[in-house]
């Protein structure tokens, strides 16, 4: 069905994407491995040391666990938050659309720094800094897009006529939106709830800002240990995340199956 | 707005008294009885890698067997800090660190914008040379703990013929594309200024030579970037020299990658670090920090933690890292000043956002 | 379940029910209404000047800060560059992903799918810092790429700190998030409407241009607009890979806000910056919809 030329086309460029994406993360996994004191690749021979370095080290388990919980609160706030807002867009008919797509893009249209430095005086003039929680709802804020558009890409695709047909079946508006709606965004949600989990494990800068040394997450950390040497260290705390990022694929595999990102109904 | 900062200076100068007084007045047993509550701990902003392990060695370690106050190692930039200290302070926070190590040209910015406390009544000041007092300003805003040098580190095997005598070597074709600076310019502006034939009496005034020297340099396509840059692109190959600060090039050589350094005959700039406390911390928890400062005056500490930077101290009477007597990175004596650069950090701090502007507008083309 | 219908209709009569929609966004619009607060801020920090005598802003309003960057060859070289960068990482990602989406959402095999799926998730998971460092190893000078090429005897070439490089930084980060925004939209098209497309004598390249890209427009422009607004303000690719000459507006913002202190100049840049892209952002979704981020309405 798909032509000749269009297959070699196609996979040619599908090849060279699996290595522009792959090999860089290979390498620094690679480099994890090294017994010598720099990153380099290929590692100058083989040991686990760094990994043994970093299972010692207090502060980035400490950081480790703050990030777990700054992503957790970040999911909390943005998975009923971008929901809502996904569904609004997509089931309602808004005026001023155009007007509230450019407003809810201004997450990204907004340089980190500049919402960094902005949430760092709101939240200060709050006198909230200096806890965890509001890194979370910081994350989510300037995370929430990407939220938005997984649903409302699953929304837009609904039909409208089962809502219906449930409301007109006697079922209440809880029930319809449990039962009909809710399930129907279902892999928008998924895929949304994930980018946000995984984006507010990794985003330095903002997080910056709004941490202090005793509220320091994870990537903080990576990205200050980058600011002196690097050592493989930071190499060997990324594999790590590589392996929990492969175990939680194979989790989703296994729970919802990974199909789910593709469908649009 | 004039009434106000007169105010603030008289209330600063009359706790500066006071506390000088007490301290002198006492004796050291019964200050030791009334000394203040101790908070669990203490947040000293530092530079990590070897320079955290340094300090924790020479000073950080030492003040917790002394106090028993643990002290926790903030990571942050000196440049990123900075916002955050001062939006503590104009919102009327407790500021997220009680110490910051930092550059005293960055320090100096914010002891002028008073964001700073006094350090004057520390008593081991008694024992500091002239180094540890800030040049164009009032008091102890600030107390500089050690000098360094801007050298020009490179990689032997592209000098076969020994190191390079003067910034001009860098302009030899073999170089385009593999010398690296800071990306302000940092360190390079001032031997800049003699290399391209003008003089360091004309700062600010006259920088044109200066200019036209990084002009020069521009057409060798140099990396530009931060500490950790240059040792990642000494090691990877990606560059032959650059104007860094020795630590850095110690750090590299120390790491395993074949570096050596010098100060060719323009001469190198030579500047300080220092260590502040930020207005705003609660009355107890200034008190230690102020002990913490006054450990890291002393002889034993500055002995270890300068061991561990290779850099000249404050306080007289110290032994030199093995390896480092006598070189160009490490300057005692005054003749070893002599080919050294170094312009008080008013004068720096009031024209480095336009040099800053100057040397991107050159490089950014 | 009564109860929460009972509770609903307590806060939420069915009178109401025009209003839902607004109901329904409006925990997104108090969200990223932080954000206003925090630009508003900024916004107040850019109408002062900074007292380099004392380190604090003006007590006057003035405009000066806007004026600097108008009068300034350097923001106006670096506010092109970040344009011209935005939009060619907005056309490379793009045109890799497309048939990267389309050969993951039409391959009949599932193990290639997943796999494609696994390839695209797991760089998500080490951040844009380390992934840039793990570049900086491939592309360097002795480098991975660099060996291969000198296999051929090719000398080494200098393949980092120069703008491609920062595109291609920026291309190997945006890639995943398009595909993920576009798969939706290709799995929408019915396969048979290709084939129709080909039984009537269109070849690949006909029915892919006249029925494929047409029907995937909303993905594509909700990929076109996430990439584009991201690179546009993105920081960590051209400090890295640029090699300090190749600075974005992100970078500018940077340098005056941590590096010369100077808060007011960083934040009209900051403002300006966002203008720019609100206003492109703006264009685009009148021009073309707004893609994937809402399809605006029910029919």
């Amino acid at each position: 069905m798909i032509s000749r030329t269009q297959r070699i086309l196609f996979w040619a460029i599908v090849w060279f994407s699996i290595v522009i994406l792959s090999v860089p993360t290979l390498i620094v996994v690679g480099a994890s491995l090294t017994a010598g004191n720099i990153i380099s690749f290929p590692p100058e021979g083989l040991s686990l040391k760094w990994y043994g370095e970093i299972a010692m080290a207090r502060d980035l388990r400490g950081a480790f666990g703050r990030s777990i919980i700054v992503s957790l609160i970040c999911l909390a706030v943005s998975v009923p938050v971008g929901t809502l807002a996904g569904l609004a867009l997509t089931r309602f008919r808004l005026r001023f659309t155009n007007a509230i797509q450019v407003y809810l893009l201004l997450p990204f249209t907004i340089p980190l720094i500049g919402s960094g430095i902005g949430m760092m005086l709101v939240f200060g003039s709050w006198r909230i800094l200096g806890n965890v929680w509001p890194v979370g709802v910081a994350l989510a804020a300037i995370n929430i897009p990407f939220i938005i558009w997984s649903v409302s890409s699953s929304a837009a695709s609904l039909d409208g006529d089962l809502e219906l047909a449930a409301a007109n079946c006697g079922a209440g508006r809880v029930e319809t939106f449990l039962h009909v709606t809710l399930p129907g965004v279902m892999p928008g949600v998924i895929t949304g709830g994930l980018l946000m989990f995984v984006l507010a494990m990794t985003e330095f800068l903002v997080s910056l800002l709004l941490t202090d040394a005793r509220t320091v997450t994870l990537p903080v950390q990576i990205y200050n240990n980058i600011r002196s040497i690097i050592t493989p260290d930071l190499a060997a705390v990324s594999s790590v995340f590589v392996v929990i990022a492969l175990f939680a694929v194979w989790l989703l595999d296994r729970l919802v199956g990974l199909e789910i990102f593709l469908k649009s109904k | 707005m004039t009434s106000k900062h007169t105010r603030r200076g008289v209330l600063r100068a009359g706790m500066a008294t006071s506390g000088a007084a007490l301290l002198s007045a006492m004796p050291a047993g019964r200050l030791l009885a009334q000394e203040p509550e101790k908070p669990s701990e203490i947040i000293v902003r530092a530079w990590g890698g070897e320079w955290v392990d340094a300090l924790k060695a020479g000073v950080s370690d030492p003040f917790t067997e002394m106090t028993g106050i643990a002290v926790r190692h903030d990571l942050t930039e000196d440049n990123e800090i900075q916002p955050k200290v001062w939006a503590a302070v104009a919102q009327g926070r407790v500021p997220p660190i009680h110490i910051n190590w930092d550059t005293t040209t960055n320090a100096t910015k914010s002891a002028l914008r008073g964001v700073t406390e006094d350090l004057s009544d520390l008593s081991n000041l008694a024992n500091t040379t002239e180094l540890a007092k800030p040049v164009g300003l009032d008091g102890y805003p600030l107390i500089n703990t050690y000098g360094y040098v801007y050298v020009l580190a490179y990689r032997p095997e592209a000098f076969p013929d020994g190191p390079p005598t003067s910034w001009r070597d860098l302009l030899d074709p073999r170089f385009k594309g593999r010398i690296a600076l800071y990306n302000d310019g940092i360190g390079f502006h001032f031997p800049a200024q003699v290399a391209g034939g003008g003089s360091l009496d004309d700062i600010p005034d006259n920088m044109e030579p200066c200019w036209n020297f990084v002009r020069e340099i521009k057409e060798q396509n140099p990396l530009l970037g931060e500490d950790p840059d240059f040792t990642t692109w000494f090691q990877n190959d990606e560059i032959d020299a650059a104007c860094t600060i020795s630590t850095n090039a110690l750090g590299a050589k120390r790491n395993g990658v074949e570096l050596a350094w010098t100060v060719p005959e323009e001469g190198c700039k030579f500047d300080t670090d220092c260590l502040w406390i930020p207005k705003n911390l609660p009355e107890n928890e200034l008190y230690w920090a102020k002990q913490y400062i006054n450990l890291a005056l002393s002889q034993e500490s500055q002995q270890v933690w300068l061991d561990g930077l290779g850099l000249p101290g404050v306080v007289p009477g110290l032994t030199p890292p093995a390896g480092l007597e006598n070189d160009p990175s490490y300057p005692t004596k005054p003749e070893d000043f002599e080919h050294l650069i170094r312009i008080s950090s008013a004068v720096q701090v009031q024209n480095e956002s336009d040099w800053f502007a100057r040397f991107k507008e050159i490089m950014q083309g | 379940m009564d109860a929460l219908e009972a509770a609903l209709d307590m806060i939420w009569p069915r009178r109401l029910a025009r209003y839902s929609g607004w109901a329904m966004i409006a925990p997104a619009i108090l969200l990223v209404g932080i954000l206003v607060l925090g630009l508003v801020q900024i916004a107040e920090g850019s109408l002062h000047t900074l007292d380099r005598s004392t380190f604090l802003p003006s007590e006057e309003y003035t405009l000066a800060n806007y004026q600097t960057i108008i009068d300034s060859t350097t923001y106006w070289r670096v506010l092109w560059r970040s344009l011209l960068g935005a939009g060619l990482t907005v056309f490379f990602t793009l045109l890799l992903a497309l048939p990267y989406s389309y050969i993951m959402v039409r391959t009949s095999s599932a193990t290639i799918r997943k796999s494609l799926l696994v390839v695209l998730f797991l760089p998500f998971f080490i951040g844009q810092v380390v992934r840039a460092y793990g570049i900086l190893i491939v592309l360097g000078t002795s480098g991975a790429v660099n060996d291969v090429l000198g296999l051929f005897g090719v000398e080494p070439l200098r393949l980092l700190f120069n703008f491609p490089a920062v595109v291609f930084g920026l291309v190997q980060y945006m890639l995943p998030f398009s595909v993920l925004l576009l798969a939706p939209a290709l799995t929408a098209i019915p396969r048979e409407t290709e084939t129709a497309a080909s039984s009537l004598g269109a070849n690949w390249l006909q029915s892919f241009w006249h029925v494929v890209i047409p029907m995937a427009k909303p993905g594509l422009v909700g990929a076109g607009l996430v990439v584009g607004t991201l690179s546009l303000t993105d920081f960590a690719m051209p400090a890295m890979l640029g090699g300090g000459s190749q600075d974005f507006i992100a970078n500018a913002i940077y340098d005056q806000f941590f590096r010369t202190a100077d808060q007011g100049l960083g934040a009209a840049l900051a403002l300006l910056l966002v203008a720019l892209g609100s206003v492109i952002a703006g264009v685009v979704i009148a021009i073309f919809g707004a893609g994937t981020l809402g399809m605006g309405g029910r029919k």
